[in-house]
């Protein structure tokens, strides 16, 4: 088995572990044509960042329009795509704003009948996952070399 | 008691590696069999008791000088006496066991340990039973060094190394078929068993008439004629295909250490990274370093790549279609997509699909909606064996319920879920609406091939024809990639 170099921005394993899951995202690695040749991972990386701004942008919209249930489906919706890319925290707080969507609980076991602590349970965890987002857009940057993107 | 009195004595099966077993320091023979049998819990526990069990000693300077333990011998001191200076790997008690009974299981038995279940990736843990086919063996099953499954692929007593891997890939289509069988005969997945049921039990609870349920009985039942008495064993615990050989073990899997081995609950799921040039390339020519040598039966190709099979992805998030895509593409499998439910029923319809990604939630039309509006078409359109003398009463085939070109349809498409949620309810419902195996997101690519390949098989048996067609035409295709290096 072929040994990675250790920690070099670029390498795997430069990526922070919390924010994202190795594993699943070395699969899309995996998905590339070479270890030089990132096309696929990348543009899908990419592509993933802007869908993301997008949906944190339609979240802020349905917030102020308190339309839970859309929130609910677009936490759905984020959750799927980060999912895929092992982004493992932003996955959680994006369930957790599918079910708060719901008028229940972060888990979505319980039912949650003010709509006051939904909202404000909403508004927090959105708030996370833009932080966690943001932590995952720097590391998965800096692994593709994007170098511009380290001041930010 | 203290830890003093403990004392770790090795033990193997005949031919097999030795294992280590705790014990007391004053325990008798006898102490040491419950020791044993909760060891090989498996192998041994299942299917004999403690007093039937034997232990034999061979003296260090005289293998041929063996004697048999009494059950009142204390076994510290008998083996101080035939090792002083302590017992070494190489001079293991062997475990004698009695000529083998018919097994008799019980219907719940209570001491199973699934070693395979716990490397399984947790979305087929579930407890109750599981919609993949559980006679595959987890890859980390395989490389860790279980001594119960080593022990047991011992018992099973045909397997040469040799056809392994063949009657494996056969296995896999065995049982995929009886699953698959019900879901034709029924339209329906079969009924839940109630939470804790066993795991496998379905195929082969003693009574149950499986053979019943697959009068299309595939070669497979043949190919594993040890599959009856010993129903676990034989076909969980056989290696899989050479061409999944899993990275080397030497390193064990440590949090620290992100690159040996993923730290997510898929732990013992291989690290994709190692093989993934390997394993995607359905040509098989990188596996062939690692594959027996290839056998003149035609069984191999299935092994080595993906069957003829047209895949319809439906997902409705670019980025995880991206992926999905990508994915298929490097399979070198046919496919098409569909963004939602009243696409994907729409392009099936059209036919010539054998197996659906199906995301659960999508727009407009669920995938549990549309997994449910495929399977009403399938039953009043007669898709499949045992449809026409199974007319479900109250429905009637409308004409806009007519498919175009039903020689398209051979058989009931495979329908898999693919799900973030880790909800059981959630997959309760795949399987309800007639999905047929269901898998979370993120989806493990190793997992998914796998399915692909499996239900690809499942459907290339019933639809010998095209499978023909497509070896024909794939050798074809070897041949003139030959021509042309040649020139």
């Amino acid at each position: 088995m072929f040994r990675r170099e250790q920690s070099e921005p670029g390498s795997v394993a430069s990526l922070p572990t919390d924010v994202i899951d190795i594993s699943t995202f070395e699969q899309i690695l995996g998905m590339d044509d070479s270890d030089e040749d990132r096309d696929f991972s990348k543009g899908l990386v990419y592509s993933f960042f802007s869908q993301a701004e997008s949906t944190f942008q339609e979240m802020d919209e349905n917030f102020e329009n308190k339309d839970i249930l859309k929130l609910s489906s677009l936490g759905h919706f984020l959750k799927g795509s980060s999912a895929a890319l092992g982004l493992t925290k932003l996955k959680d707080s994006c369930e957790k704003i599918q079910n708060l969507g719901t008028r229940r609980d972060e888990t979505g076991m319980r039912e949650e009948p003010d709509m006051d602590v939904s909202l404000k349970k909403l508004l927090q965890t959105i708030r996370d996952a833009k932080n966690q987002f943001g932590e995952a857009e720097r590391a998965l940057k800096r692994f593709f070399g994007d170098v511009s993107s380290q001041e930010k | 008691m203290t830890k003093e009195l403990h004392r770790k004595i090795w033990v193997k099966r005949p031919g097999a590696s030795p294992t280590l077993v705790q014990i007391r320091e004053n325990d008798l023979m006898d102490g040491v069999r419950e020791m044993i049998l909760k060891k090989y819990a498996n192998s041994l526990g299942r299917y004999f008791d403690a007093p039937d069990i034997t232990l034999r000693i061979v003296a260090r300077d005289d293998p041929s000088l063996e004697q048999t333990l009494g059950p009142d011998e204390e076994i510290c001191r008998t083996l101080d006496t035939y090792y002083p200076g302590g017992q070494t790997v190489d001079e293991a008690l062997i475990i004698d066991v009695p000529h083998r009974r018919t097994p008799r299981q019980s219907p719940r038995p209570t001491q199973i340990v699934y070693y395979d279940d716990q490397s399984r990736p947790f979305e087929h843990g579930g407890d109750y039973f599981p919609p993949m086919p559980p006679n595959v063996p987890s890859p980390a099953a395989i490389t860790s060094t279980s001594h119960e499954s080593r022990h047991s692929r011992d018992l099973s007593l045909s397997q040469t190394h040799s056809n392994h891997s063949h009657s494996h890939s056969l296995g896999h289509s065995s049982f995929d078929q009886t699953r698959s069988m019900t879901v034709l005969s029924t339209g329906q997945v079969p009924p839940l068993p109630s939470p804790g049921g066993t795991r496998r039990s379905h195929l082969t609870r003693p009574g149950r008439p499986a053979n019943v349920r697959q009068p299309t009985a595939s070669p497979t039942a043949l190919a594993n004629p040890h599959r009856s008495s010993r129903p676990h064993d034989s076909g969980d615990l056989a290696p899989a295909p050479a061409i999944i050989s899993t990275p080397p073990t030497e390193h064990p899997p440590t949090a620290a250490q992100p690159t040996s081995r993923p730290t997510t609950p898929r732990v013992s799921s291989p690290r994709p990274k190692g093989r993934r040039r390997m394993r995607l390339r359905p040509d098989g020519t990188n596996s062939a370093a690692t594959t027996p040598a290839p056998m003149s039966l035609s069984i191999p190709t299935i092994e080595t790549s993906v069957p003829p099979i047209n895949v319809l992805i439906v997902e409705d998030n670019h980025i995880n279609l991206k992926l999905l895509e990508q994915f298929i593409r490097r399979l070198k499998v046919r496919w098409a997509s569909a963004q939602n439910g009243r696409e994907a029923v729409n392009k099936w319809r059209t036919g010539g699909f054998h197996l659906v990604l199906m995301d659960i939630q999508l727009p407009i039309m669920s995938g549990l909606e549309a997994t449910k509006e495929i399977r009403r078409l399938e039953r009043v359109n007669g898709i499949g064996v045992l449809a026409n003398s199974t007319p479900t009463p109250g429905e009637e085939k409308s004409e806009g319920d007519k498919l175009v070109d039903r020689s398209l349809f051979k058989s009931p498409v495979i329908i898999v879920a693919l799900t973030a949620s880790n909800l059981q309810s959630d997959r309760h419902e795949a399987l309800a609406a007639g999905c047929n195996d269901f898998l979370t997101k993120p989806v493990n690519f190793v997992w998914l091939e796998r399915k692909v390949k499996e239900w690809g098989c499942m459907q290339a048996l019933i639809d010998f024809d095209g499978w023909r067609k497509w070896k024909d035409f794939s050798q074809n295709d070897e041949g003139a990639e030959k021509k042309k290096e040649e020139k």
